[in-house]
């Protein structure tokens, strides 16, 4: 218990100084989580407690991403949506999967590395988007649109790798029925459900949060991935009041996820010895194969490749689907570079998406990517 | 005017609207309650940003929409340039020693003035749209609505006697 209370301690510290300085706070979270843990000073080590509250991080997180999913919005982009998507996706998922084989990981474990390679973070390029003042660029929703299908590949890639322990078919049947289900729910008992969320009581908190658990519950008693039963939850509880469900679920959210990438780093184990060498190669080509995806993405979508600059520096940062993917699926070698990865690419992109104007300028005075004449 | 509204995922929505000179504006109204603003000026390459919070950008639709209103120490003045310029002006009042113990009817403020009072503040207790039997007492704040020249009428007959 005291573990986690110091844990947080150290985090509020942290949120407050970067808040301060306008940084990213996660990178700073998994650093201190390495600084207190097992790796460092080993003050702080996970117990029940924290193993329930990391859990329950994980699960709202995902529960969001299921809220944000409108099938309908993606439809009426979907130009955009997929050239721009499938170019980040293949580039990316394709250099991160070459890497990490060539590296000597197995096959699983080089999906794993691949997609946290890939999967950029949703809430920090949303943030610096309207913190940096962006959102009027036309590279801005390009931006916007390939978080949406990152975060189907999310979706695609826990569907693979928590269908490859189990038969395939029966697997699927069974979510189906799962989806099914939350969907008849969310249909048939809507005017209920709006009832109970737009009570100003203690009811709509206390239906949020335990419906959201009791889901995750219900998903590991039939043996199927919580992350994956989550958000179908959320997505079917989206065609009611999503808003809603929002306000309800983002302090949870908010202090779990804390706790989350605190214990992230706290479980990082360098003793195995710490693979700085493959930590900074996996960074640096992280940075550089997103260069590439801007790039294309500029040319392809928007006619002039200058426009991929603007893309790439506000994608760099990789976050917090990368460390959800490492807790679910990656074995104590690939959480520690994930870790690596994270915090690297996050401080970063941090900074290229503050100065990506200065970054073009840059480009344009070495004759590269000029502006196209219009 | 081309305008287009867009629903962005994680962040809002969003207005692009492109004046008849060519110059642009976008207007994100973000989840967290508030409104960033961007004006492109015609062949300008950046565009300048304002963020508003609600109150504000409330405030910046009424000067818009043309109810302008003008506020002074004790009165408003509003103008709907959309109703051939209707302007109503509300201000407010201290009653003093000469209107003390009468009721709105025995005054006849409307008849006389033309001037309707649509509240009185007495203390902690505020009555909205008082009965021509209201009294009056020393002390109460009222406010009156009509239009500019009524209210200066009802300053000369009622308030000083």
């Amino acid at each position: 218990m005291e573990g986690i209370v110091l844990a947080l301690l150290v985090c509020l510290i942290l949120a407050l100084l970067t808040k301060h300085l306008s940084a990213p706070v996660t990178p700073f979270y998994i650093l201190a989580g390495i600084v207190v843990g097992t790796s460092g000073l080993k003050i702080v080590a996970a117990d029940d407690i924290s193993h329930f509250s990391t859990e329950l991080g994980l699960i709202f997180l995902l529960f969001f991403l299921g809220l944000e999913l409108k099938p309908g919005r993606i439809l009426s982009n979907r130009k955009t949506f997929l050239a721009s998507g499938l170019l980040d996706l293949n580039i990316n998922f394709l250099i991160g999967f070459g890497a990490a084989f060539l590296l000597g990981f197995p096959l699983i474990e080089s999906l794993v590395i691949a997609s946290a390679f890939f999967i950029s973070s949703t809430a920090m390029t949303v943030a610096s988007l309207i913190e940096n003042r962006k959102l009027m660029m036309r590279e801005a929703e390009t931006i916007v649109w390939m978080m949406v299908f990152e975060d189907i590949v999310l979706i695609v890639v826990l569907t693979l790798l928590s269908s490859s322990l189990a038969a395939p078919a029966l697997f699927v049947g069974e979510i189906a029925a799962f989806f099914a289900v939350f969907f008849l729910i969310s249909t048939l008992g809507r005017g209920y459900i709006l009832k109970i969320m737009n009570r100003d009581d203690e009811l709509p908190v206390i239906f949020t949060f335990s419906s959201v658990i009791a889901v995750a519950f219900l998903a590991q008693q039939a043996g199927l991935p919580e992350s994956l039963m989550v958000i179908a939850f959320g997505a079917a509880l989206a065609t009611t009041d999503p808003v809603k469900f929002e306000i309800q679920a983002q302090p949870f959210k908010d202090v779990f996820l804390v706790v989350f990438f605190v214990f992230f780093g706290i479980g990082v184990d360098f003793s195995g010895g710490i693979p700085l060498l493959i930590i900074a190669a996996l960074s640096l080509l992280a940075i550089v194969s997103k260069f590439l995806s801007g790039i294309a993405i500029g040319h392809f979508v928007h006619g002039k490749s200058g426009a991929g600059i603007e893309i790439w520096a506000n994608t760099i940062g990789r976050g917090e689907f990368s460390i959800a993917l490492a807790t679910l699926y990656g074995s104590v070698m690939v959480s520690t570079i994930i870790a690596g990865l994270v915090i690297t690419t996050s401080i970063v992109g941090s900074f290229s998406a503050k100065y990506s104007d200065r970054i073009s300028q840059l480009f344009r005075k070495w004759g590269l990517f000029q502006k196209s004449p219009s | 005017m081309p305008l287009r509204s867009i629903n962005l995922p994680g962040i809002g929505t969003k207005y692009e609207l492109e004046t008849e000179k060519g110059d642009v504006l976008a207007i994100f109204f973000l989840k967290n309650g508030n409104i960033q603003m961007y004006t492109l000026p015609h062949n300008a390459a950046a565009p300048s940003v304002a963020e508003l919070n609600p109150a504000e950008a409330r405030r910046l639709g009424t000067i818009l929409s043309g109810a302008i209103m003008e506020a002074d120490k004790e009165s408003v003045e509003m103008a709907f340039s959309a109703l051939s310029d209707l302007r109503i002006s509300v201000h407010t009042y201290k009653i003093g020693r000469p209107m003390a113990g009468k009721c709105i009817g025995d005054l006849q403020i409307r008849a006389k003035t033309g001037v309707t009072i649509i509240g009185v503040s007495r203390g902690e207790q505020n009555t909205i749209n008082p009965p021509p039997e209201f009294i009056f007492e020393e002390g109460d704040a009222v406010v009156a609505i009509g239009e500019t020249d009524q209210l200066k009428r009802f300053e000369h007959e009622c308030m000083v006697q």
